[in-house]
Parts: structure tokens; C-alpha cells; sequence
């Protein structure tokens, strides 16, 4: 990239800051992928309508009010931020434990978490009815709020995955600046996870939330749903042939999201415990926790003791999990578990109000569900077009040399044609 | 009450107000107490009165000195909110009577009009919970009981305690609310960027967010108090800042027909609330939270 900023390499190759995107691939694209792209745009143009609605009417069109303050947004910011962990603790391992089998997937790693974390942040801004005001976050932030930690950490923290991913693309800095770019994004990811655990877990006003146990719960359902999402994404990956993979990485992954899930569901079992303990409960925190064990919300937080367990049982039968199908079954499970408990702890906090008034289950209105439908569109079109445009296969010789970056743009060219 | 309880300074100015008949009746013993018999006066009030000096005033200060001094400005940006008068050297508290309150719910129809809270909005500042008898149980209070009241019931009013320690002005992310220096915890609507992080921290369900522009009728509304400027942020009981600076008292304080509301100023020693605090017993309520409400309740 010397003189002009946008250079061609290779027929339908524009080389832009040192990347080589390679928008011929989608000329020679399918039938089925255009389908798909074309859907997304749909889906996104209806999130975006149903924003503009938002914006025009007010909160009145969302199904959140005084008892329940915050909900699908915020329920989806912990999800996305926490799905984004998992991607930048495999990619970290590579560098930091040497764990070779993971090496593959370091780009796709990066970049699933960069885009998680993009959604996350733009789930606050469509939730804002004046977005222009979150620039007094930066004019007057209030160094008590865990907001100011947890929205700074997000936004930094994308910055990092991006430059990290350009970093690892371009092999700029070589494999040093890779190292050290993994030195920072790592404690960024943890320190990420624990101010979003911070926003519950600091309120002396919300019984449940208001446990240290918060903190790692987030950090280990984070994690393992991270990788549960990078194993679904990378056998996709593969079986769109774009990337070729290794059985023993899937192996890997099995084994190391088998092991998140068991510490998650023990920090789980233990939270419970200490509510439900005869000398430990208290009658605010009983009352409470009693409407998802029989109450309203058991449809909601059930799911996440059977799809954990589940999930775990499946990943733990020796003879099995080697199966893709199992993994994939496991990890799906486990995702969608995660989720469910995130709806369930934000309604944790919310379903039995301060003055201890209990409100039925909040469910999203249909522009609520329009945004949030679109801003997963938008992160998946840009996983999208990234897997055909972005050079995301990690070539056999990475890390050695720089020229090594070279080539990248071209191998999966040749495997989408 | 107590020998503690009933000190009182020979600099004591000339109070007002129905409570403080007794006490001016008292003054005017420790006055002439020197022409009276010893023994036709109880010995601590001729003891008191009569003898009253500097240090004793300083005492008599002291038992609410904690409290007032615990109420400090919270992220006071230096300027007074823009809606409202500067403060004062007030040290502004209310104390309700939960013995008395009949749950009639006039405070809070006087205070949505006062307010101007829109009729829409599907809040009010005050919300009083009917109480079951035997305990403090909010899990088991109802603030949506008929119109009239139950007399087996006990009523609570619950609004913005204006704390010493508010959650909600450490948990805002951008210092759109704080609390000023004679304790009113106030919102700039201007700044207010609905994050709702303050609904989320407050103990007391004493927040509300306008989900909806407030409506409120032409003919009912306020000139003292904003309406637009609410639409899409959050607000709050304010202690009738627009009146309480003026010197008036507070809209629910007026409107009630029972007088379990006073409201007053903890820095005058001879305040309602001031004599209240220190003469009967008072709780707050969510102790435990440690965000030293400003509102006591007594009965």
C-alpha cells in the first residue's frame, strides 16, 4: 500500500490498509448465499423501521415499563458480551498457553467477537430515545456508575478485536505485535465481562442480582456459550467450504466448552443453594427466586437447568462426543440455554419490584423484536460477507514471516469457486 | 418524654406551629422559672429551662448533627438544577405518621396536580401500600387497594426519600441527577439520557420513567413546574422543590387531612421535623439498604 490507498492484487482483489478484500468472490457467489444476504436486508430494514418507530413514539411502543426498566436490550447486551468471550479466550489461548489446535480459528475468533460486541453497543443505542445524548458519557462520566466501566470496556474492546483482526490479517508487527495485541485484549475481555456483571450486581436494591457470585457466573456462562457459538460458526464455516478444520481442534473445543459448563452450573447451584438454605434464606430473596422455580417465569429459567445439564451429559459420554453431531447438538444447547438465563436474570431483578410488588413476565413488544431481529442481521451479515470477502483462513504458514499474510486473500477464492 | 429530649436553648426564637404549642408553653415556664415555686415544676424543666446555656444548645444540636451531616451535596455540579431556585441552608426532611395516614390517597392526587405528572403516565410520586398488620412485609403490601382504606390494614406512603447515600445519583452515568446541598436529590431533564439506570439502584420504587409524553390538561397545569421537557427521562418526588425554596411546605404535606405529614428543616432546631426526630420514635424504611433515608416514619 504505498502510494494509492486502494490497490488491486488479483482479479476482483482490492487491497485496502494492507487487507486484501476480495470482492470477486461474490460475483462467483450462489444462488443460495444471495438469497440469504437479501433476507438479512430485509430483516435489517425492518429492525430499522421499527427503530425510527421507537424514536418517533417513545417508549410507549416497547413492552418495557417502570418494573421492568431495561429488557430484550439488556438481556441481549449481556448475551452478546458474553458470546463474544469465548472467541477472544480460544483466540487467546493460542498465543498466551500455546495451544496450537485452536490457530485456525484466531481470525474467525476475533472477528465473531469484535461484531458481538458491535451489537451489544448498538443495542444501547436503539435503546436510547435521544442518542445524541450518550456523548455526556464522555463530558461528564460518573466514576460510581458501572455503566461508564461496562460502556467504555465495550467500546474499547471492539477497537481492540478490530485492530487485532486487521493485525492478525495483515501480519503487521509480526507474530510479537500478535502476542502483545492477546496481553490486551485478554484482561479487556475479562474486564469486559465483569463491569456487565457489575451493572446487576452493584445494585444493593435488587436482592438477586446483588451477589459477588455474579461476577465469575458471567464470566464461566460467557465463556461457555463463546464457545459453544465459535463451534457451531466454525463446522458452518467448514460445511460451506470455506474453511477446513481439524477433528481434533472440534475435539478441543468439546472437551474445553464441557468443562466451562460444569463450573458454570456449579456457580449456579450454589447461588441457589444459599437462597433456598434454611438459614440462609431470606424472605425477599425466597419470594423472589420461587416465581422461576414454580411461578411465571419456570418457562424461562427451567430450560436453563435441563439445556445445561443436558448439554453437559452430552459432552461427557466418552464414547459420543467426538460426533459433530453431538458437539453441534450440545453447543446449540448451551447457547440457547444461556440465553434463556440471561432473560432470567434480568427478570430476576425486575419480576418482584423494590417495594416488592410482583409484575407478570415481560415479553418483548413486536418493535422491541423487529430491533433486536435486525441488529442480529447486521452481525450476521457482516459475518456474512466477511466469510467470502475477508481473508479469515488462517494460511499453513501464518505467523512465521509477514509475506505469509499474502496469500491469505487468495486461498479462499479458490475455495468458494 | 425524656430529660434529653426536652432541652431547650434560652436563645430559642419565638416558635410557630401547632406541635410547638407545648414546647412555647415550656419556654415560657423556663422563662418565668426563677418567679415560680421549685417544687410546683418538675425538677428537669426548671433544671433546663431555667439554666439554659450556649453548650447546651450545642448539645441539643449535636442528636441530629449526625444526620444532617451525613446529608451532604452528592455530585453537586456547583449550580442549582435549572428549573428551580437555588437552595438555601435548609436541611430539608419529612416525617410521616403512619399511625395516622387513613391511605385516603390525597397526597397523591396533590401532588400528580402540583407536579404536573402527566395523567398518562401511569405513575405518581407517592405510592402508598396498604399494609398487612404484624410486620413490615412489602412483599405482602398492595398499593392498589380500593379507594377508602381497610381498617384492619396499616397505610405506608412510600416517595423519593431525598437519602443521604442515594444509589440512584452514584449509579447515573452521566451526573444527570444529584442531590444539592439542602439535600433535595434533583434530575436534569436536559441530561437525562433514559439509560434508567436509577430506577434499577433505588430501594424505593421511586423513580419513573415517561414511557409516554406526559399529558396534562391546559387549565391544570403548573407554570412552575416543567411537562415537555420530561417526555423520554426519568422523574421524581422533588420535595415541591418550586415550593419548599419559596417557603412554602409540600403539596402532599398540605393536602393531607390527617396531618401525619410535617415536613421541615433539620437545621432549625425547632422544626417539626427536627422536634420529631427528637422527642419520638422513628424508623426508616429499608434500613438495611444504608441509604439513610430522609423521610422518617413514626407511629
Amino acid at each position: 500500500m504505498a502510494k494509492k490507498l486502494i490497490t488491486t492484487t488479483a482479479p476482483g482483489v482490492y487491497r485496502f490498509i494492507g487487507v486484501d478484500f476480495n470482492i470477486g468472490a461474490l460475483k462467483s457467489a450462489g444462488k443460495r448465499y444471495w438469497m440469504f444476504v437479501a433476507l438479512l436486508g430485509i430483516i435489517i430494514t425492518l429492525g430499522i423501521v421499527a427503530w425510527g418507530t421507537a424514536l418517533a413514539n417513545g417508549g410507549s411502543v416497547m413492552a418495557m415499563r417502570d418494573n421492568y426498566p431495561w429488557g430484550l436490550w439488556f438481556t441481549n447486551y449481556m448475551y452478546y458480551v458474553g458470546l463474544s468471550a469465548g472467541g477472544l479466550i480460544v483466540y487467546a489461548s493460542v498465543h498466551l498457553f500455546g495451544a496450537e489446535q485452536f490457530k485456525p480459528l484466531s481470525r474467525l475468533a476475533v472477528l465473531q467477537a469484535g461484531v458481538l460486541v458491535m451489537l451489544a453497543l448498538l443495542g444501547i443505542i436503539t435503546d436510547m430515545e435521544r442518542p445524541w445524548r450518550a456523548v455526556y458519557m464522555l463530558l461528564t462520566p460518573n466514576g460510581t456508575s458501572p455503566f461508564v466501566y461496562t460502556g467504555s470496556a465495550a467500546n474499547i474492546y471492539m477497537i481492540i478485536c478490530f485492530v487485532d483482526l486487521w493485525v492478525l490479517i495483515t501480519g503487521f508487527g509480526g507474530k510479537k505485535l500478535a502476542q502483545r495485541m492477546t496481553l490486551i485484549a485478554l484482561p479487556f475481555a475479562i474486564y469486559l465481562h465483569t463491569t456487565t456483571a457489575f451493572v446487576l450486581s452493584l445494585n444493593k436494591s435488587r436482592e438477586l442480582w446483588n451477589s459477588a457470585v455474579m461476577v465469575p457466573i458471567f464470566l464461566t456462562s460467557a465463556t461457555a456459550s463463546g464457545i459453544a457459538l465459535l463451534l457451531i460458526c466454525a463446522y458452518i464455516m467448514q460445511s460451506i467450504g470455506v474453511f477446513k478444520f481439524a477433528s481434533s481442534m472440534f475435539r478441543s473445543l468439546a472437551t474445553l466448552l464441557a468443562t466451562v459448563i460444569i463450573i458454570d452450573l456449579f456457580l449456579l447451584l450454589v447461588e441457589i443453594l444459599s437462597v433456598f438454605w434454611p438459614t440462609s434464606a431470606k424472605p425477599g430473596h425466597v419470594v423472589r427466586l420461587e416465581h422461576f422455580f414454580t411461578g411465571e417465569y419456570a418457562w424461562a429459567f427451567i430450560p436453563v437447568l435441563i439445556l445445561g445439564i443436558g448439554a453437559f451429559v452430552l459432552l461427557a459420554g466418552r464414547k459420543t462426543r467426538h460426533l459433530p453431531a453431538i458437539q453441534i447438538t450440545a453447543s446449540a444447547m448451551y447457547v440457547v440455554a444461556i440465553f434463556f438465563k440471561r432473560y432470567s436474570l434480568m427478570a430476576m431483578g425486575f419480576s418482584t419490584n423494590t417495594l416488592g410488588q410482583y409484575s407478570s413476565p415481560y415479553f418483548p413488544s413486536l418493535v422491541e423484536v423487529l430491533i433486536a431481529l435486525g441488529l442480529l442481521s447486521v452481525g450476521l451479515m457482516i459475518m456474512t460477507l466477511s466469510a467470502k470477502v475477508l481473508p479469515l483462513q488462517v494460511p499453513e504458514d501464518e505467523h512465521d514471516e509477514e509475506p505469509a499474510a499474502l496469500g491469505a486473500g487468495a486461498e479462499p477464492v479458490v475455495e468458494a469457486g | 418524654m425524656t430529660k434529653k429530649n426536652d432541652p431547650i436553648p434560652a436563645d430559642a426564637t419565638a416558635p410557630e406551629g401547632l406541635t410547638l404549642s407545648r414546647r412555647s408553653f415550656i419556654e415560657g415556664l423556663g422563662a418565668t422559672a426563677g418567679i415560680l415555686a421549685a417544687g410546683s415544676v418538675p425538677a428537669f424543666l426548671s433544671a433546663t429551662a431555667g439554666s439554659a446555656t450556649a453548650s447546651e444548645a450545642a448539645v441539643e444540636g449535636d442528636s441530629l448533627a449526625p444526620i444532617i451531616e451525613e446529608d451532604q451535596a452528592v455530585n453537586y455540579p456547583g449550580k442549582p438544577v435549572k428549573y428551580a431556585d437555588p437552595a438555601g441552608d435548609q436541611k430539608w426532611a419529612m416525617v410521616i405518621d403512619v399511625k395516622a395516614c387513613i391511605g385516603c390517597r390525597r397526597c397523591v392526587y396533590a401532588c400528580v396536580k402540583e407536579n404536573n405528572i402527566g395523567r398518562n403516565s401511569g405513575f405518581t410520586y407517592i405510592q402508598v401500600l396498604e399494609m398487612e398488620p404484624g410486620k413490615i412485609d412489602l412483599e405482602k403490601a398492595d398499593p392498589h387497594y380500593t379507594e377508602g382504606g381497610d381498617p384492619d390494614k396499616w397505610y405506608l406512603p412510600v416517595q423519593c426519600m431525598q437519602c443521604a447515600k442515594p444509589t440512584c445519583v452514584y449509579g447515573c452515568p452521566v451526573i444527570a441527577t444529584w442531590k444539592e446541598p439542602d439535600g433535595i436529590v434533583v434530575i436534569d431533564y436536559d441530561k437525562c439520557i433514559a439509560c434508567r439506570n436509577c430506577l434499577v439502584t433505588c430501594p424505593y420504587d421511586a423513580r419513573h420513567f415517561n414511557w409516554v409524553e406526559p399529558e396534562v390538561p391546559a387549565a391544570e397545569r403548573n407554570p412552575l413546574v416543567p411537562v415537555e421537557e420530561k417526555a423520554g427521562v426519568v422523574e421524581k418526588c422533588t420535595f415541591c422543590i418550586q415550593r419548599t425554596r419559596n417557603g412554602q411546605t409540600t403539596a402532599c404535606v398540605e393536602a393531607c387531612p390527617v396531618g401525619a405529614r410535617k415536613f421541615g428543616d433539620l437545621n432549625d432546631p425547632e422544626s417539626e421535623v427536627s422536634i420529631l426526630l427528637k422527642t419520638r420514635r422513628v424508623w426508616r424504611l429499608k434500613e438495611e439498604t444504608g441509604n439513610e433515608p430522609m423521610i422518617w416514619y413514626v407511629g
